[in-house]
């Protein structure tokens, strides 16, 4: 069937001209696609109609399916379910859908299921489903958690998934992958099979096929190929500019963090001549001083500028999302929290404050601005420190070339396995039999073993390596062969739990006297005596006490507070931003070398630091890895710059310590950033030539790293998440903190228990291997040790601090000192180093 | 199987003896009595009963740790200072049962705590004695929750009270940022808390005084702290 010769096609045309505007090519091809009856991936950027290329090729295909009545028929039953990692953009999503509708004539329904949906518009769904469902990977399951739902499934034609790239390499990725294979699977069963297509909806990221593949990977169950779906790559090529904020003097000796504050002079300006300009802040602690030095610089910023991250009360946040739609506000300081979601038209500039740490985390920051089809992004980046401004010219490039990360699909996520296996078995219960090949359909569970599935029916029906007697482990039961969950409070306790979000503990903060702020970790504030002031949605409060769950404090007039440090704002800088960054080191060396001049102003500008890192020591090559031998007042130190993240960087320093440790008995203590790591210790460390090939070698990795990295410790801390998705651990009952203490126990007493008493256990195994793939990146570990093991070691021996390292001793003197005391400290230091050359 | 290790410290309190066991109970020697605190029998029963599969291990270990000390001390009675029971009755408690067939004459005090929520006639059949809030056996008193009573008497002369409840913990900072917490015996100049004698228990950190003594369970050994 010829697109252009359908009648739903001439009516959807039609209104585009009605709007003066046509469709895209991409459009038009995956509409002819889901006519055609196949599945694929869209990879197009936001605000390019990427939405219309899928959900108008359910409309052209529905006219098309009912030519003479389509503007008549209602109750059609759910016709496409539009899965969105995001619950913020449902109700924009609805209404962008709505007008089309109306203005189509058609009398579809568009309804949104999400955490919000009161239980009145539930019911009425369960009833009568809308034509089309907006919904997050959580609401799907809890459908399917809910008695009858296969018929709700019945009429559906095509599954969308929004945003697949943020939600591929995440476990509500698995929960998506999941939800496919039983929509697939239900298709065996249904009363009227009609087919049924899966499209996803990507940003560009370097795996595009890959996930792809992970997406329609379920189709395998209707005997289709996933290999065959339909790549559609927009052609849109967005335009961003990227300028860096120069600092009017390079400093030599770089260190992190405190340059971006003094470069605020330069924002002002940025600001007042945008019409709205988004500041993205890596962590919430540093947003929160940026927002009052703003305030502080610029007295006309008062009420024009607002505060956004994830610890600020939901309220707060909607009204600055409100207000940045209407253009009411000059500028917002925010971290990751908008780095999805809703565009706000008026948005014309974006700042970024320090690494974006990766490749398409900056360009989708950059494009927040300008959004709109055929307009420019524009945004800043803001270093802070010199040597950043090296990111920003391996971030320009790494644009230019397309160069962007990759997202690695999770394999065998067991606690999302257990708590799907659960949902299913509190609405119409399952037959293994039946849905191991469903499962095994999804990605995820592509590999697992008959074994490892076995284990998961005995740990959800027998409660793991249980003794017969004087047991009476209740959660799923075997009735005639039907996996069920018969009791009612272990469903309704499941049903509250189904999801795999796991945040840390927050605690409510509120005034004495009323008045809701925000909410804060349990682990700061836990460290705080009553009297102590910090600092929360940009107020300084003094901590009174805690009451019942909340932080009760009062407004506090001191000029001094701290600042929470939230955990978890630390990404490791990526592998493809890592790469560029060599790469631009490399160009720098050789530009220096042959004395020209070199492309990019970041690189020229940072000239004399590369100049002085050359004279004390070296500027490592792309094949190169650069290692500096330092003797100090503190010590002897070891300073190694792979430029591999900070994750890596911690394992690796772990390994080498172990490994030294086995030349000669010495201890070390480590420091580490995104560029390198250092060991210091209070005698000379035996690395040299003879042996530096054999301490970065890739033979016994994993052996080493088990032996040397206090494992233990960090599996605990990922056993957390892993228990509280698995159902082992019971939060409690909305509301009602108290009641079910009897059922709480921490995650660290399961995690030690389990150790002693059941130390085979399938979730405790998976905490393991997750804390090898995912905190110690062991692949990248890998590859980055081979990556060694054929470059060059260039081994040095500098008479003081170089450029390279002085961010890293800072770092590692930041631990004792508190922050006005390792200012005036460092301040010192960079003046006599500088002295000294 | 459970091996009783049987690290014992004496400390005296106004003139009696009591020795620490690193399997968390004390043992009052004048008295021959055996006191221990916050056993929560049938605890992973009751979370294996509401679909949380905690190993049952640990019960039947905590278990078979009590009779290892009841048969190397033989002590006249055993006092337990509350948080003997977990909640409601489940099978786990048939093993208790059993258990206390076998040491039928031992005489069992409970000084109720407030997972002890079973019916009264429950333990009679049990052969256990309750104490609703407090128990006194020559100059000691026994109470499950030290802060009310202990803690605010000031009366010199007020009886030395061993309590239990808090789960205490002690924790201990090492080099580099490392720092590890353990279970422990916390004794003030009026009063002691005991460790949780079940393992399937957390702590909470006490902060001891310098007159305080803290003995920290490492292992199968005590550390006096400070």
């Amino acid at each position: 069937m010829n697109l252009q010769d359908t009648i739903g096609y001439k009516k959807v045309n039609a209104w585009f001209l009605s709007k003066n505007i046509s469709p895209f090519r991409f459009q038009e091809e995956t509409w002819q696609h889901i006519l055609n009856g196949q599945s694929g991936l869209v990879n197009a950027p936001t605000g390019c109609g990427k939405t219309f290329s899928v959900f108008l090729g359910a409309v052209i295909d529905f006219i098309n399916r009912h030519p003479k009545d389509f503007t008549t028929r209602s109750g059609n039953g759910l016709q496409l379910i539009w899965i969105t990692p995001l619950r913020a953009l449902a109700k924009d999503l609805a209404r962008a859908m709505e007008e089309v509708i109306g203005e189509l004539g058609l009398q579809w329904k568009v309804g949104i299921r999400n955490g919000d949906t009161p239980t009145g518009e539930r019911q009425k769904q369960k009833q009568r489903m809308p034509e089309t469902l907006i919904i997050t990977p959580e609401s799907m399951h809890l459908l399917l958690a809910q008695k009858g739902y296969p018929l709700l499934f019945d009429s559906l034609r095509l599954i969308a998934v929004d945003e697949w790239h943020e939600l591929l390499g995440s476990k509500r990725g698995v929960q998506v992958e999941l939800a496919i294979t039983r929509l697939i699977g239900l298709r065996k069963t249904a009363t009227r099979p009609i087919p049924l297509n899966i499209w996803g909806i990507s940003a560009t990221i370097g795996n595009l096929e890959q996930a792809q593949q992970v997406l329609l990977s379920p189709l395998q169950l209707t005997g289709r190929k996933p290999s065959q779906g339909k790549l559609v790559r927009a052609a849109i090529d967005k335009a961003i500019t990227i300028e860096s904020i120069f600092p009017d003097e390079i400093e030599k000796y770089p260190w992190a963090g405190h340059l971006g504050l003094k470069l605020i002079k330069k924002v002002v300006p940025i600001i007042q001549n945008s019409k709205t300009t988004l500041l993205f802040i890596n962590t919430r602690g540093m947003s929160e001083r940026w927002y009052q030095a703003l305030l502080d610089e610029s007295e006309d910023l008062a009420g024009a500028i607002a505060l956004h991250h994830g610890s600020i009360d939901r309220e707060t946040r909607t009204w600055v999302e409100e207000a940045l739609h209407s253009g009411a506000l000059k500028a917002v300081v925010c971290t990751a929290s908008l780095d999805l979601g809703v565009d706000f038209r008026p948005v014309e500039t974006v700042i970024q404050v320090g690494s974006p740490k990766g490749v398409a985390r900056f360009l989708q920051r950059a494009g927040r601005s300008g959004h709109r089809p055929g307009e420019t992004s524009k945004i800043y980046f803001l270093p802070t420190h010199s040597l950043e401004l090296a990111e920003a010219a391996a971030l320009k490039e790494a644009k230019d070339i397309n160069f962007i990360e990759s997202r690695v699909p999770f394999v065998l996520c067991f606690d999302v396995l257990i708590q799907y296996l659960c949902t299913l078995a509190i609405s119409e219960g399952f037959r293994p039999d039946e849905i191991l090949p469903e499962v095994r359909s999804a990605y995820c569970f592509s590999e697992i073993a008959d074994e490892e599935w076995q284990e998961i029916l005995h740990f959800i029906t027998k409660g793991g390596n249980a003794l017969q007697q004087y047991d009476e482990f209740r959660k799923v039961e075997s009735i005639d062969g039907l996996y069920k969950i018969t009791s009612r409070k272990i469903a309704m306790r499941h049903r509250m739990h189904i999801g795999v979000i796991v945040s840390d503990p927050m605690l409510k903060v509120k005034f004495l006297s009323g008045g809701y702020i925000g909410m804060i970790e349990e682990y700061f504030i836990s460290r705080l005596q009553p009297g102590d002031t910090f600092t929360l949605s940009g107020r300084n409060l003094e901590f009174v006490m805690i009451k019942d769950m909340t932080v009760i404090v009062r407004k506090s007039n001191a000029s001094k507070s701290i600042i929470p440090s939230w955990n978890g704002g630390r990404l490791p800088l990526s592998s493809s931003l890592g790469i560029m960054l060599r790469k631009k080191f490399n160009e720098a060396a050789a530009a220096l070398e042959q004395g020209k001049k070199h492309g990019d102003k970041e690189i020229r500008v940072l000239q004399p630091l590369f100049e002085l890192q050359r004279r004390l020591s070296y500027i490592p090559k792309e094949q190169e890895l650069l290692i500096e031998h330092i003797e100090t007042r503190d010590g002897y130190h070891l300073f190694v710059y792979p430029f591999e993240g900070r994750l890596v960087h911690e394992a690796l320093a772990a390994l080498l310590a172990y490994r030294l440790s086995r030349i000669a008995p010495i201890t070390f203590s480590f420091a580490m950033n995104d560029y390198g790591l250092e060991l210091l210790s209070d005698q000379p460390i035996p690395l040299d030539d003879s042996n530096a090939a054999e301490l970065f070698s890739a033979d016994h990795l994993l052996a080493d790293i088990q032996r040397s990295v206090n494992s233990a410790e960090m599996t605990k801390r990922k056993f957390r998440d892993i228990a509280v998705i698995g159902g082992l651990i019971f939060q409690g009952y909305p509301g009602e903190y108290k009641k079910a203490r009897h059922l709480q126990s921490s995650a660290s007493l399961l995690f030690q228990v389990f150790n002693e008493y059941d130390n085979q256990n399938l979730l405790l195994r998976q905490a393991y291997n997750e804390v090898m793939e995912q905190q110690m990146e062991e692949r990248r570990l890998r590859e980055m040790l081979n990556r060694i093991g054929a470059s060059q070691i260039v081994i040095t021996y500098p008479q003081q601090l170089t450029p390279f390292c002085f961010p890293l001793k800072v770092d590692s003197l930041r631990e004792n000192l508190s922050s006005e005391k390792l200012e005036d400290r460092v301040k010192r230091m960079q003046e006599q180093l500088a002295k000294q050359v | 199987m459970y091996f009783c290790a049987l690290y014992l410290h004496r400390y005296d309190i106004r003139g009696q003896s009591l020795l620490l066991c690193a399997d968390r109970s004390l043992f009052w020697e004048e008295e021959q009595t055996l006191i221990v605190s916050d056993l929560h029998f049938g605890k992973t029963g009751h979370f294996r009963k509401s679909g949380i599969p905690a190993p049952q291990s640990v019960s039947r270990e905590d278990l078979q740790r009590l009779i290892a000390q009841l048969q190397f001390f033989k002590p006249r009675r055993l006092i337990v200072v509350g948080d003997m029971f977990h909640s409601v009755a489940n099978k786990e408690l048939d093993m208790f049962m059993r258990w206390r067939n076998d040491f039928s004459r031992l005489p069992v005090h409970l000084v109720k705590g407030n997972h002890d929520i079973l019916p009264g006639e429950w333990y009679k059949t049990a052969g256990i004695e309750i104490a609703e809030e407090m128990l006194q056996i020559a100059g000691f008193r026994f109470r499950h929750d030290p802060v009310d009573g202990a803690i605010t008497d000031n009366g010199d002369e007020a009886p030395y009270t061993f309590s239990g409840h808090i789960h205490p913990g002690i924790t201990i900072n090492g080099l580099g940022k490392q720092s590890l917490r353990f279970p422990c015996f916390y004794f003030t100049e009026r009063y002691c808390i005991l460790p949780a004698f079940s393992r399937f228990t957390g702590t909470v950190s006490v902060l001891p005084d310098k007159k305080d003594a803290t003995f920290a369970i490492v292992g199968q050994t005590l550390v006096k702290i400070r």
